[in-house]
């Protein structure tokens, strides 16, 4: 059975003076059909100039986040009638600069997730690259942090935390899970250096336990325990 | 066809997500509830010390007020804040320093990991480790007790300006 659903969807061009308008579509919508396959339906059949960014469609490459009814979500990761509204607003994410439309420049996230140094590492970078031996984990071990490396990077925490909204220069949720999640590794050694990367202003501590970003992620994953057992450990240095 | 967002000031979006916990869920409710009752009890607390300061003179703290002075003083506020508005006011500040107050007890547990739940596996439907039982159940608490405050103290109110 085909129901007709209503679109609204943000159109922003930065050529217009940085103002932004809603547009509404007519959508006929299948069971099954998602946020996603209506923004195609809208680019292929009713307006091409629609912008979005998308790629795997089924939630993994967390290229498709947008916000629907005021709310974060992956647009391949939403079934239009699950929502059950006959009309539905579709926005970019928040707290990011607007390229066009749903597009958002994740640059920001990607920046601060550089600046605390997220990545694994070693005193010995040597045996860092040419390993000897295995290093192997115990349950516990991988229990520390197997939680947080579910993430996509879909950048929808960052986009739902009032945090950044007022603050722009706090890190966010999803770089500092990110920071914890190689300080809780066992195998990493920079936990004393990334401690003190994230104990400022704009780190650990500006964080309010708001929980949003803990709200919206698709793939269960917690940043706002994560940011709260970092400021724990940037506590005790 | 309307406007939208990009072009407006920053200030206003700014305050519109402080302001609006949306459906993001319980947890910022509690953020803008915490942050609302923090400004609010600030600003009462400056105009209580400048309303107190009447009492003795006002400025001229220092010098020695006359009791006359100051009685007439009181009645004058007395006579100010004897009006339903105010008992109404009153009666809302028990309730945002008691919900302040417990919920900020909750807040610094749980920033620092304090009953919060542990890392694990994501599971479907289940809610995140941070949105356990016992931080909520402390939100809870928080709201019940600043209801009792509010009832408390419009009770109290009656009694002392309604006798």
């Amino acid at each position: 059975m085909v129901e007709r659903v209503k679109f609204r969807v943000f159109r922003y061009r930065p050529e217009d003076g940085g103002r932004g308008i809603y547009r509404e579509y007519e959508v006929p919508v299948k069971k099954g059909m998602t946020i996603l396959d209506g923004l195609i339906y809208i680019k292929e059949n009713l307006d091409p100039t629609l912008s979005v960014r998308y790629s795997c469609r089924m939630a993994i490459c967390g290229s498709c986040g947008v916000r629907v009814n005021a709310i974060e979500t992956l647009a391949c990761h939403t079934q239009i009638l699950e929502l059950r509204r006959r009309l539905i607003t579709v926005e970019p994410m928040r707290n990011y600069p607007l390229i066009k439309d749903l597009v958002t420049d994740m640059a920001p996230l990607f920046r601060k997730q550089k600046a605390l140094m997220t990545w694994l590492i070693r005193q010995d970078t040597e045996e860092q690259e040419n390993p000897t031996r295995q290093y192997l984990q115990s349950e516990e071990e991988l229990e520390r942090y197997l939680q947080f490396t579910y993430c996509i990077q879909c950048g929808l925490c960052y986009s739902a935390c009032p945090v950044v909204s007022t603050f722009p220069d706090f890190y966010g949720p999803q770089p500092l899970m990110k920071a914890y999640r190689y300080y809780a590794d066992s195998r990493d050694e920079g936990g004393v250096v990334r401690t003190r990367l994230v104990d400022r202003f704009e780190g650990v501590w500006r964080c309010h336990f708001a929980g949003s970003c803990s709200a919206v992620c698709p793939k269960g994953v917690d940043p706002a325990l994560a940011i709260q057992l970092l400021r724990r450990a940037a506590l005790k240095g | 066809m309307l406007a939208r967002g990009v072009g407006r000031s920053s200030v206003f979006q700014t305050l519109k997500v402080m302001l609006t916990p949306g459906r993001y869920g319980l947890e910022r409710w509690s953020y803008v509830l915490q942050r609302v009752s923090g400004v609010v009890v600030s600003l009462y607390f400056i105009a209580h010390v400048l309303e107190t300061g009447n009492f003795v003179g006002g400025i001229t703290v220092w010098g020695v007020p006359e009791y006359s002075f100051a009685e007439r003083a009181y009645e004058e506020t007395v006579k100010l804040l004897k009006n339903p508005v105010f008992d109404v006011g009153l009666a809302v500040i028990g309730f945002l320093v008691a919900l302040h107050t417990i919920n900020g007890i909750r807040l610094i547990l749980a920033h620092f990991g304090f009953s919060l739940g542990r890392p694990r596996r994501p599971e479907p439907f289940s809610p995140p480790p941070s949105f356990s039982t016992k931080q909520r159940a402390i939100f809870w608490l928080s709201i019940s007790l600043a209801v009792f405050a509010l009832l408390y103290t419009l009770d109290s109110l009656m009694r002392v300006f309604r006798p």
